[in-house]
């Protein structure tokens, strides 16, 4: 297929976490609002004079100073990102609005906090406890929590503007990019996708590094594009995967998998659209942030929720991503020591093979994957046992 | 031989097998008075044994082999002791194994494979381990039992191989071999279907790390009985999740109720939070003592105790405060004759971090080799608050800030204002000039602090004795290991030589 006219420009934004669309905004005396994790709404860090970034760690190499100061028994996520901010690479941010969610990470920014690697005068960070349920309780006390820990905060520090109306305002053109990102994605339930998981993987992954509304005009074009774009007449892949997991934040981990023969048509992972990237829908009649906070409870789908009936859901949401885009199968990852994906992952891939009957590969992953060739190759062992099963018609669902 | 502490060579017990050559000479008195309490463990061992139903029990449970080796356990805890602390040791640890015998037995005759008391079964709520017991005081007519406590929690401290089956069972249904053993061993204790299936229904708790509250999720599917998942707030040190905190401990009472037809009953819950109270004083006596020069209830004597009364006694049990009363008075005693815990004391240290289980008398041994004086564990620093015994909805708050105070959890969760902060304050506050820093390879929010730590101790002058273990798994890092980090640091750094030197160097690795 033909390249796609702003890839490129994507790809290099993903190169810094401080990239030129930032700079862009910060320049325009707009706040940097670091993010760590989906448990906070993200439109709640656009409000007018914010916008959120999503901390990533491109291009990392050694991670020694994270792992001295977090052991190399944790994440190597949450270690590069330390590293990273020890290297400075964070020093552009205005605050950090972090969630109580997953230990590991709320050390990764303890460490950032007390070490002081962020120093501009009002620099700021903000804990926030969030919910591991999505009852009627937990939506009061998660409402609670946003209101004090990341609205407060926003305007009791920078004074900014946290009305109803600012909110609609936020999740106005927080949908805009929603919408264009779930458009492109619908592409990927075609019999011959147009667009490859690597390509979407680029425009998700771009659309939380970066001021959504500075990147609008390109999704915008780019979906104008996929329109009319054609696929190769043959297909470029022997089988169809969703990948779920833990955090992915690089691209190149999808081109990877790819590139061993599986088309990955649907993104259920961490800085994925699935869920991430659906539109807030409001009323007129309840508050702004009650609705924001219920809806981001109901898509929650991270490991955390800890209750039966948000277990369970995870595994049937699997199931009719698998239906909706043709998937063969299911990649399970999980970034190396992270504690709920390694759960998640062991009863997911037993839950998704025994009880759905999909082929299933579950794995482990370094945070910076590159060319592992062992990904690589059990990636490749994986792919030809789905063609095998299908030769001898075993899957069976 | 004398009856003074230090006398015996204690490492030339150990030949390298399960037992030791002989038991210690603490002169006439003392060793007189250890025997008798051996032979009064014995006693509680053969009771058990007479009930067909424990043995019926023990043929069914794999894990129900790691009992047999009580009484070493219990001598495993008090080596080297003499006067006070011996008697102290055995107050506690006479009462855990007399506790666990009455909770083993409740299991075994609800369970429907062995005595099949259907009643008995119906009026049990089933908990998970490391959870807070206290929601059961206003259910007098209910039984609690931590589910994973029998099979996995003691069973590791009783033999230091004891679970590694069930850490093996549960790695080969695919959990990583990098997540805290504990979980993961209670994991497959339900894969195997090595639980009794027993209790009208079950509340889980998101207790003390991310790991275990997965491994819940995962073990919910093998129970099959009605569930609830109470899901304390992390942050439980901010005003503003009390709220939600007391609203989910509603819940979990609302759903007790559902599940088993009883009524929260106020009287009798104010009733045993009194009780609760009294031993939390009794505990503050104890702290306050070691305090002094003369601490009295330490290491050994404080830590697995104190995880019994605060979390599953709960102020239920009235053994328990009766048994906190007498140590109370030993202690006293003890402080007033200026009786040492270790022949020679040389420093004083907090034990920070989570101590492994599979070497639950390592504070006995810091004391005996070193003179290390372990005058508190993160693991026994929990909430000593007063509760109300008269205000129903203070007592919601109560309980709320109960189950967010679980053991450990309240320093693993919370912030580093509990983790890391709080150990300053605690050296300060004890005197302490040494930390001895607990490694467990598969805690991440305690490894998260590592560097942290370092420096931080770097900067206030204390010494800080890293000691790597495995948490429940010696395979790992093994007693002989734990101990050699604490050897190197004191010839490297200090220059000093042990106490005992046959403490130094000594063959456990198959011993119980």
């Amino acid at each position: 297929m033909k390249d796609l006219k702003h890839l490129y420009y994507l790809e290099n934004l993903l190169q810094d976490a401080n990239n030129n669309l930032v700079r862009e905004a910060q320049a325009g005396g707009r706040l940097a609002v670091g993010s760590v994790c989906s448990l906070i709404p993200e439109v709640l860090l656009s409000l007018p004079g914010c916008f959120p970034v999503r901390l990533r760690a491109p291009n990392t190499g050694s991670i020694d100073l994270g792992t001295y100061y977090m052991t190399s028994m944790s994440c190597e996520c949450c270690r590069a990102l330390l590293e990273r901010a020890v290297e400075g690479g964070y020093k552009f941010l205005d605050c950090i609005i972090a969630p109580d969610a997953c230990a590991q990470m709320n050390r990764c920014v303890e460490n950032i906090d007390l070490l002081k690697l962020c120093d501009k005068e009002k620099f700021f960070i903000s804990y926030s406890d969030v919910p591991m349920k999505s009852d009627e309780t937990a939506l009061r006390h998660y409402v609670k929590q946003m209101r004090i820990r990341v609205l407060e905060q926003l305007s009791g520090v920078y004074g900014v503007d946290v009305s109803d109306a600012a909110l609609r305002a936020a999740v106005l053109g927080h949908n805009e990019a929603c919408r264009l990102i779930t458009a492109i994605g619908e592409y990927r339930k075609e019999d011959n996708p147009r667009i490859t998981g690597y390509e979407f993987a680029v425009l998700c992954t771009a659309t939380y590094c970066c001021p959504k509304d500075l990147l609008v005009d390109k999704l915008r074009e780019t979906l104008d594009e996929l329109g009319s774009r054609q696929p190769d007449s043959g297909k470029n892949f022997r089988a169809r995967v969703v990948v779920a997991g833990s955090e992915i934040d690089n691209p190149d981990l999808i081109r990877l998998i790819e590139g061993s023969g599986a088309l990955v048509v649907a993104d259920r992972f961490c800085f994925g659209s699935l869920p991430g990237r659906q539109e807030i829908v409001l009323n007129d009649g309840e508050d702004v942030l009650l609705q924001i906070c219920r809806q981001y409870l109901a898509w929650g789908k991270c490991a955390r929720f800890m209750d039966t009936a948000k277990i369970e859901e995870r595994q049937s949401y699997i199931d009719e991503l698998a239906k909706s885009y043709h998937a063969d199968g299911i990649i399970f990852e999980q970034q190396k020591f992270c504690d709920y994906w390694g759960y998640e992952r062991a009863l997911g891939s037993r839950v998704m093979r025994d009880d759905y009957g999909y082929p299933v590969l579950s794995v482990d992953l370094p945070y910076a994957v590159g060319t592992n060739a062992q990904l690589r190759t059990r990636v490749q062992a994986f792919v030809e046992s789905i063609e095998i099963k299908n030769i001898q018609g075993k899957v069976t669902r | 031989m004398s009856t003074a502490m230090g006398s015996e060579r204690l490492g030339n017990f150990y030949t390298g097998g399960k037992t030791r050559t002989r038991r210690e000479w603490r002169g006439l008195k003392d060793t007189w008075y250890d025997y008798t309490r051996w032979l009064f463990i014995w006693k509680t061992m053969i009771k058990f044994a007479t009930n067909p139903n424990n043995v019926r029990g023990m043929f069914r449970y794999r894990w129900m082999a790691n009992y047999l080796v009580a009484p070493d356990f219990v001598d495993r805890h008090t080596e080297g002791l003499r006067g006070p602390q011996l008697r102290i040791a055995h107050q506690e640890f006479d009462l855990i194994v007399e506790h666990m015998c009455d909770t083993i037995s409740t299991l075994f005759k609800a369970d429907p494979l062995i005595g099949n008391d259907e009643r008995l079964s119906k009026s049990i709520v089933v908990f998970d381990e490391n959870m807070m017991s206290h929601i059961m005081n206003g259910f007098p007519n209910l039984r609690m039992i931590c589910i994973e406590i029998p099979p996995i929690y003691t069973s590791s401290t009783m033999c230091q191989d004891g679970v590694l089956h069930y850490i093996d069972v549960s790695q080969s249904y695919g959990i990583p071999g990098d997540v805290c053993p504990m979980p993961s061993a209670e994991l497959g204790v339900a894969i195997e279907d090595d639980y009794p299936h027993i209790g009208a229904c079950m509340v889980q708790c998101n207790t003390t790390c991310d790991g275990s509250l997965m491994a819940n999720g995962l073990e919910a599917r093998r129970f099959k009985i009605p569930t609830f998942q109470l899901a304390v707030p992390i942050r439980h040190t901010q005003d503003s999740v009390q709220e939600y905190a007391a609203d989910e401990v509603k819940n979990a009472v609302r759903f007790i109720e559902e599940q088993t037809g009883e009524r929260f009953d106020w009287d009798n819950y104010f009733k045993c939070m009194d009780i609760f109270n009294q031993e939390t004083k009794q505990m503050l006596e104890w702290l306050d003592l070691s305090r002094s020069p003369y601490p009295q209830v330490i290491g050994n004597n404080v830590a697995l105790y104190r995880d019994a009364t605060y979390q599953v006694a709960g102020g239920r049990d009235a053994r328990f405060l009766e048994a906190d009363e007498e140590i109370t008075r030993l202690a006293v005693e003890g402080y007033k004759a200026k009786a040492l815990c270790a022949p020679e004391v040389r420093h004083r240290a907090i034990l920070w971090g989570v101590q492994a289980q599979y070497y639950t008398a390592f504070p006995l041994w810091l004391q005996n080799c070193w003179g290390i004086l372990p005058l508190i564990d993160m693991l026994s620093l929990t909430s000593t608050r007063i509760f109300s015994i008269d205000d129903r909805d203070q007592a919601m708050l109560d309980m709320a800030h109960l189950y967010q105070n679980m053991t450990m959890r309240n320093r693993s969760n919370g912030g580093y204002e509990v983790g890391v902060n709080d150990l300053w304050r605690f050296c300060e506050s004890f005197k302490a000039d040494m930390v001895i820093m607990y490694e467990h390879i598969g805690c991440k929010a305690m490894a998260g602090y590592h560097g942290i730590f370092e420096e931080q101790a770097r900067e206030r002058g204390i010494k800080m004795v890293w000691v790597t273990h495995g948490l429940m798994d010696p395979r790992a890092a093994s007693r002989k290991d734990m101990r050699n980090d604490v050897s190197r640091y004191m010839h490297t750094v200090l220059g000093e030589e042990a106490l005992d030197a046959s403490l130094e160097d000594f063959d456990d690795s198959n011993a119980w």
